[in-house]
């Protein structure tokens, strides 16, 4: 599951992506000092520190985010940060050691593959806070775990491909039937289904079946072959919006869609975790839009919390209220995007924040 | 291989003679006759399947074929069944099972399932002419890895690095093209990357007579672990420089690509799409139609003999290995310049042990080898195809399916055949 948001970002890696990161990796001294001056009172006392999962801080997905996060506290409210970057599982207890030992109020731990030690640590240092990114699984009063409940963003995604296609077909597919998949999907069949039932159309969803919780699933996060091979398909069973949930399998989806739209089909796709038109090197021109899990920003919102003595552990939940979860910008197609669609959108939006429509997933965060 | 595992019993027949009478292929056959009979027959969903053949984008519109479930499920079963029978009467009688019998059974039988399982399906109809036109896309790089089993196998060379030299193809393309931005050069790459392990496989098992089995099985390891170190070193420092090679452009040729079903499949490939119908016919023209080849057969089967005629053994079997790394490179290089627009880990995912699985299948035949890797093609084309329909089989089943068609092919239904009598025995002058 926090396999897909390192994979994408991997994708991303092969791509390249903004200015932003490289200026992130550029600008990140180790434990510098605050060097602004309107930072909050208190705040160049607390330390922030984060420790990565073998991905390091390079990988351009969650742990780069994260860890963009962290910097973007520091930028805007002065804390001191430190940063442990883990070369292998071996080194996730000596740099989670390290870095309490180094003074830190607040420690950033990313991916479930860090739950045991992290657990084990926050239990021998009950004085000392400490956030998951994507994990769930420790219950302790001084962790604070950071998930997201992506079907409300999905929803939106799935009810915009049903207001966007051509066909009266959308399709979806993943990458492995996990919970962190499967939410993507959920939703997706979800926000289409809604758009059916309020216009009285009769869009369908490939490639996922929400009450069997099964459909299109290519079985690994590696081969874009089979993501192209299956975009194909999907094309010749007449859909026109593909939101691929695989990683950098996601890249075969754009190769197939670039063929495809070269020989006159017209077809668009949603992309997963990052914004697609700003994370795609080529390609971008087909990004309808994409299904954001904001982790720089979670993580940002944390660290906030803390400094502002407002710890606690209840779990940090990424939903279109707080902004964790989004749906991006609609770049290229934003003229093509009628602003009907673009209304009902946000009304959805609010309706979804409101409570007022449901969005229910049986992958969804349970909050203990 | 397959030999080997066939029941078979010796006894003297009339003339004293032995007989070898292997019941593995009508053991098969009933087996999946059966299967057809409860299945497809019994089974049916008594409704109607639907191919659609074009799709409107086509200059020539063709109708859809309907196929009512139950009548084919029948019929299907019916006729396999028959082979089945036919099979045995032939095997009790000690003759040898005719020609016609794989290829017609294996038709028949994709056919009854075909329909069977898109009748059954969610949404029964499907895009016949785009699930054909995949399986080839997928076949192709399998069938340049068993021509590369071919060209060493029949020289007495057996060739387990098939992956190895895939993946090695996949890597040097995608780095060289990228470094270059040329095609050219990617598949010029390709070409050395593959031969390189090829060499090593020739060193070793010609020169210093080691186990072929083994010194392959390290080939492919070795291959893999190197491209998957220079992948994380290298090309995820810089993707851009490293892992961006540019793609071949589909060829299309104009009316003949409109030609409903065939037309995408032989009109509208990649340059290296057509390389492969080229190779095909050149490797089958070569072994059974020139002298070349015929020394190359002979070497195989019998390298005294052919070394007592004045035909130098280990030089022709080191230099029919090498040109089976150029055969094998090309399929790499259709993995990174064609299929995606990258190189990833272990990207070949063991298409190499596919390609050696229908070369037996296609019993060391350039001909037979093509027509088996596109049944492999098909089975995983058709595994995506299925669970965008929805179909009665769960995903985890329909992702076995080409496996499982390969332990089926291999096992049972390739009948009698042999590999090159003298495949991996070492040649040495006494």
């Amino acid at each position: 599951m926090r396999n897909i948001s390192r994979k994408t970002g991997m994708a991303a890696a092969m791509l390249g992506i903004s200015a932003l990161v490289l200026t992130a990796c550029g600008a990140a001294p180790e434990a510098a000092p605050s060097a602004s001056g309107s930072a909050p009172a208190g705040a160049s006392d607390f330390t922030g520190c984060i420790v990565s999962d073998s991905g390091g801080f390079d990988d351009r997905s969650f742990n780069q985010s994260s860890y963009e996060g962290l910097m973007q506290a520091k930028t805007d409210l002065g804390i001191n940060v430190k940063q442990a970057e883990s070369k292998a599982e071996t080194d996730f207890g000596p740099n989670l050691n390290a870095m309490v030992k180094g003074g830190c109020d607040l420690t950033v731990t990313v991916g479930f593959l860090l739950s045991d030690e992290t657990k084990k640590v926050a239990a021998a240092n009950p004085d000392k806070h400490f956030a998951i990114v994507d994990d769930n699984a420790i219950d302790a009063k001084n962790v604070k775990p950071i998930i997201y409940d992506t079907a409300q963003a999905s929803f939106l995604a799935g009810y915009l491909a049903a207001g966007m296609t051509e066909t009266g077909k959308v399709a979806t597919y993943g990458g492995l039937n996990i919970p962190t998949v499967s939410i993507f999907m959920d939703g997706y069949a979800d926000g289409v289904a809604y758009y059916n039932e309020k216009k009285s159309t009769d869009v369908k969803v490939l490639g996922w079946d929400v009450d069997k919780q099964n459909g299109t699933i290519i079985g690994g996060f590696d081969d874009q072959g089979k993501g192209k091979n299956t975009t194909i398909t999907f094309a010749n069973e007449g859909a026109d919006v593909i939101m691929p949930v695989a990683g950098p399998v996601g890249l075969g989806t754009m190769d197939a869609v670039k063929e495809l739209n070269a020989s006159g089909k017209n077809i668009k796709v949603i992309w997963v975790d990052a914004d697609g038109f700003e994370a795609l090197a080529s390609g971008n021109e087909f990004v309808l839009s994409s299904v954001m899990k904001e982790m720089g920003k979670s993580v940002e919102d944390v660290v906030r919390s803390d400094v502002e003595g407002n710890f606690d552990s209840t779990p940090y939940v990424g939903t279109l209220e707080n902004g964790g979860v989004a749906l991006a910008p609609f770049h290229d197609f934003d003229s093509k995007v009628s602003d009907e669609l673009k209304a009902e959108l946000e009304t959805l939006k609010a309706d979804i924040i409101s409570g007022a429509v449901k969005v229910k997933s049986d992958s969804s965060p349970k909050t203990k | 291989m397959s030999h080997a595992l066939a029941t078979r019993n010796t006894e003297p027949d009339s003339t004293g003679r032995g007989v070898v009478r292997s019941w593995a292929a009508p053991i098969t056959y009933s087996l999946l006759g059966l299967v057809a009979l409860l299945g497809f027959a019994f089974g049916s969903p008594h409704a109607e399947a639907r191919f659609r053949i074009t799709d409107g984008s086509q200059k020539i519109s063709v109708p859809d074929l309907v196929l009512g479930t139950t009548f084919v499920g029948w019929a299907g079963a019916v006729i396999l069944l028959g082979i089945a029978a036919y099979s045995f009467v032939l095997v009790r009688a000690g003759r040898k099972l005719a020609r016609w019998m794989l290829p017609v059974f294996a038709a028949v039988f994709v056919i009854a399932f075909l329909v069977w399982v898109i009748g059954s399906a969610n949404t029964p109809n499907v895009y016949l002419s785009g699930l054909i036109a995949g399986s080839f896309t997928l076949a192709i790089p399998l069938i340049f890895g068993s021509l590369s089993g071919v060209l060493c196998e029949r020289a007495g060379v057996i060739n387990i690095a098939i992956e190895g030299q895939l993946l090695a193809g996949a890597f040097c393309a995608a780095i060289v093209g990228s470094m270059t931005g040329s095609l050219i050069a990617g598949v010029l790459a390709a070409v050395v990357g593959s031969v390189l392990v090829s060499m090593v496989l020739a060193v070793f098992a010609i020169k210093y007579l080691v186990n072929q089995v083994i010194v392959g099985v390290v080939l492919n390891v070795l291959v893999a672990g190197l491209t998957s170190f220079f992948f994380s070193t290298v090309m995820a420092a810089d993707a851009e420089k490293f892992n961006a090679p540019p793609s071949f452009d589909v060829i299309r040729i104009p009316l003949l690509a409109d030609i409903p079903i065939f037309g995408p499949i032989f009109f509208d490939q990649t340059i290296l799409g057509y390389g492969m119908y080229l190779a095909v016919f050149l490797v089958w023209f070569g072994l059974f139609k020139t002298r070349w080849g015929l020394r190359v057969r002979a070497v195989g089967e019998h390298p005294k003999a052919a070394d007592t005629v004045g035909i130098k053994v280990n030089a022709l079997r080191f230099w029919n290995v090498v040109l089976a790394g150029v055969v094998a490179g090309l399929g790499g290089a259709f993995f990174t310049l064609v299929t995606s627009s990258s190189f990833n880990k272990e990207m070949t995912a063991g298409q190499g042990f596919i390609a050696l699985a229908a070369l037996i299948f296609g019993r060391w035949n350039p001909i037979g080898a093509f027509f088996a890797a596109l049944l492999f093609g098909f089975s995983l084309n058709l595994s995506f195809v299925l669970t965008i329909l929805g179909t009665p089989v769960p995903s985890q089943f329909m992702q076995m399916l080409p496996y499982a068609v390969t332990i089926f092919a291999v096992a049972g239904l390739v009948g009698k055949s042999r590999p090159p009598a003298s495949n991996g025995i070492p040649y040495v002058k006494e």
